[in-house]
């Protein structure tokens, strides 16, 4: 096959208003490629395609086509004819009709089109549906129809805009292939826009990630597969365990506390990267082969596989205490206002950076109307706590001197430290009612906020790790008086893995990966 | 579901009343005479016999049929363009000109119908423009013109609205694909376009034709009584002559031949767009 270039993109932008779709795109397109334009909705890559077929023209840029400028031709004049992403079929033609629509429009003789659609039937594997009105076909034979009614003019290109998209998966899977067979019978280039990476890995010759209105990545399915050249690629393109390291040599990376081979290099010394290990590169191993050791978490048959999640690196966790204390409420004596409050810890270290604003906040403090429920402002808060440990009393009051009193307890809380995981994890004990656990809309989150969980890296503290919170109560069946554990924990290291030999739930087991298998990017500084 | 359609009853039967009694009645007085001592009612042809013979009815009908016709017609001429326009207009434009299409329909038919008098009147708008002109003394009013002006003006709006919807249902990728399959402007109108705003037309036509081949006030303005259409005839029999009988007839007779027309005018559209139907 000759490399000729039929196609250039050069400097393609477009902006709608005042959004900026395609940022700069410069892209080189060959004959007879089967290329694939790959991305999330949203990315660009439809309006890179209908800027192809003339349907929109860029703002700035120049779309070359076999030498010339066609970034302002209309579409009748270009020589490529596009497969819609809805078909777009003409609904008062017959299929016969539609197919010859072209032919018609270049005032062909009667004979020479019939020779021409019916040639295209056969290809499409529709015939003697010529008569058919097109409504009354499936959505996989409107689909076929599309496809010869754009083919039948022979262009030089055919771009297809996420044609398979309204098919069901067993009817996508053949017709992805029917188009391979399409594609190399009639050895032109196809332009296809999907945002399905398996379809993409399928059919393409040339992948071409788009992100953003940028293209992240060009090359073929094995390249933009085992080479992806960032996280985002690595992780739109199959699935991925992306684990952040340092290069420490060339052929040396680290993670997760431990050097391995590998067969990058060229990055600086100590730069940071991330490391991309497929989960059908690994191979679960017993414990004294093992490059990394772990437990399996859990195991999930897959049809043809098992995907089994390993932690290497245990999770850090804190268990606090919640006590649940009776109505917290105080009624002034002429019960026209309410106000409630809670009792709270506080780390000794935060004392000094305690202001009014954020002991009403730990406090939950409250005031209100209850004949009408309108919340009053609380006018006055009274405390004095010490940079030491001990009980503090403080007292909250409104406007109509309703007050309440409570206790803010300072503490040392410990931090739990986990070197291995660079974690760091902190909660606090906290104090709550039934009325206010049963009322929680989002119990997870709010229970992080009553506690004042937080996670970090301890190589950074501005970073923060995600936590994930546990408990066994039962929002039903709390009882006053009463304390639960609630626990926080970050997730650790895991492995995802692909095998097909069943492994027990529980077991500890080692992971063994060669240099090979193991791929590092450069860090993307604005994922 | 039973129970819910049982709440239909009282609706049924308040159609029937209101609906298919008068039509029935209708139909009975067309083909009886009041009868002798013994029987009250007598059936008869009489009244078809009558009409079909006198030439002046004919005439008449033949009139009607003719002005109806030239109202559609003028009608679909004038709408397409409008609606058209107003289609490939955007949201909001579309909106503020279909309100101002709708907007004369909330007048009464019959005071906007007396306004045209002043217009076509000698010494109206019309005339003094014709008048610059070098026509002196033009007089629309009381011309076969005048009965067809008043005509398109009233039923225009039914026709544009007609085929506004049908416009504006058309999927916009289907003439991105007519582009992109080599058609230029005019072919995607004349191949995708027009024939699939055609049921649009059709309905346009039934809301158009029907109602100027009976109409009977706009020709009584706007004829003078010198333009006479079957519209004027039946309401003579009815209100002047008493003769509800034949009156009774006409209107069976214009009621057949209405389903004809529109009979026609869908097996000519089935027949232009090769059998294949939207579905």
């Amino acid at each position: 096959m000759e490399d000729k270039t039929l196609i250039r993109f050069r400097d393609i932008v477009m902006s709608f208003e005042d959004q900026l779709v395609l940022k700069k795109i410069n892209l080189d397109i060959q004959e007879n490629e089967f290329v694939t334009l790959l991305g999330p909705s949203g990315c660009g890559k439809t309006t890179l395609l209908r800027i192809l077929g003339g349907f929109l023209e860029p703002t700035e840029g120049q779309v070359i086509f076999d030498g010339e400028d066609i970034a302002k031709l209309p579409p009748y004049k270009r020589e490529l004819n596009t497969v819609f992403q809805k078909y777009a079929l003409f609904p008062h033609m017959t299929v016969y009709d539609n197919i010859a629509f072209g032919l018609k429009i270049k005032k062909m003789s009667k004979d020479v089109i019939e020779q021409k659609v019916m040639k295209m039937m056969k290809l499409i594997g529709l015939e003697g549906y010529e008569g058919k009105n097109v409504t009354l076909l499936s959505g996989g034979q409107q689909q076929r129809v599309a496809i010869a009614r754009a083919l039948v003019n022979e262009p030089k290109v055919l771009l297809l805009d996420e044609p398979l998209g309204a098919l069901d998966l067993k009817l996508r899977k053949e017709m992805q292939y029917e188009l391979k067979r399409i594609q190399q019978e009639v050895g032109i280039t196809f332009i296809y826009v999907t945002h399905d990476q398996e379809e993409a890995l399928t059919m393409s010759d040339k992948i071409v990630v788009m992100k953003a209105g940028e293209i992240q990545q060009i090359g073929t399915p094995q390249q933009i597969y085992n080479e992806p050249v960032n996280r985002y690629v690595a992780d739109f393109v199959g699935e991925s365990n992306i684990i952040p390291g340092r290069m420490i040599d060339d052929y040396l990376v680290r993670f997760d506390d431990h050097d391995f081979k590998c067969v990058d290099f060229g990055f600086p010394r100590n730069a940071p990267v991330d490391v991309v290990l497929r989960p059908e590169d690994i191979d679960i191993v017993p414990v004294d082969e093992g490059q990394v050791n772990g437990t399996v978490d859990s195991v999930l048959f897959k049809g043809q596989q098992y995907e089994v999640i390993v932690e290497t690196v245990p999770g850090t966790s804190v268990t606090v205490r919640m006590r649940v204390v009776k109505s917290n409420e105080v009624t002034s004596a002429d019960g026209k206002e309410k106000i409630s409050a809670n009792d709270f810890f506080v780390d000794i270290e935060d004392v000094p950076s305690l202001d009014d604003k954020e002991v009403i906040a730990r406090a939950d403090a409250q005031a209100w109307d209850p004949s009408t429920d309108e919340y009053l402002s609380i006018s006055n808060i009274q405390y004095e706590v010490k940079e030491e440990e001990g009980e503090y009393p403080v007292v909250f009051s409104t406007q109509g001197g309703t007050m309440i009193q409570k206790t803010i307890y300072v503490v040392n809380q410990p931090v739990v430290k986990n070197p291995k995981a660079n974690e760091a994890v902190m909660a606090f004990n906290f104090f709550k009612t039934v009325d206010e656990l049963q009322e929680a809309q989002t119990l997870d989150t709010d229970l992080k906020t009553w506690a004042s969980a937080q996670a970090w890296k301890l190589s950074n503290e501005d970073e923060s790790v995600d936590l994930y919170v546990d408990y066994d109560f039962d929002l039903e069946n709390i009882r006053e008086g009463a304390s639960y554990p609630v626990t926080f924990a970050t997730t650790g290291r895991e492995f995802k893995i692909r095998t097909t030999d069943y492994v027990e739930e529980g077991a500890e087991v080692g992971l063994r990966f060669g240099p090979e298998d193991i791929h590092v990017m450069h860090k993307e500084t604005n994922y | 579901m039973k129970r819910f359609s049982q709440l239909a009853v009282p609706y049924i039967v308040w159609s029937v009343i209101m609906l298919l009694l008068p039509m029935v009645l209708v139909v009975f007085y067309a083909f009886t005479d009041t009868g002798n001592a013994i029987l009250s009612f007598q059936f008869t042809l009489r009244h078809f016999i009558r009409f079909f013979t006198d030439p002046d009815f004919l005439l008449v009908l033949w009139r009607s049929l003719k002005i109806a016709f030239k109202t559609t017609v003028v009608c679909v001429i004038l709408g397409y363009p409008v609606a058209y326009f107003i289609a490939n207009s955007s949201d909001r434009m579309r909106n503020m000109l279909v309100l101002a299409i709708t907007l004369p329909t909330w007048i009464n038919m019959l005071v906007r119908t007396y306004a045209w008098i002043g217009l076509l009147s000698k010494g109206g708008l019309f005339s003094m423009i014709f008048g610059l002109f070098g026509f002196k003394d033009v007089e629309i009013l009381y011309t076969e013109t005048a009965v067809l002006i008043g005509m398109v003006y009233n039923f225009l709006p039914f026709m544009i609205l007609q085929i506004n919807t049908s416009l504006s249902k058309m999927d916009h990728s289907l003439l991105e694909a007519a582009s992109d399959l080599g058609a230029d402007g005019v072919q995607s109108f004349l191949k995708v376009t027009l024939p699939l705003s055609l049921p649009g037309v059709i309905s346009g036509i039934s809301l158009v034709f029907l109602p100027a081949v009976s109409s009977f006030f706009i020709p009584k303005l706007l004829g003078g009584g010198q333009y006479f259409l079957i519209g004027n005839v039946i309401e003579n029999q009815f209100i002047t002559v008493g003769e509800w009988n034949f009156g009774s007839a006409i209107s069976v007779i214009m009621a057949v031949i209405m389903m004809l027309s529109m009979y026609l005018v869908r097996t000519l559209e089935l027949r232009n767009s090769g059998g294949v139907r939207e579905s």
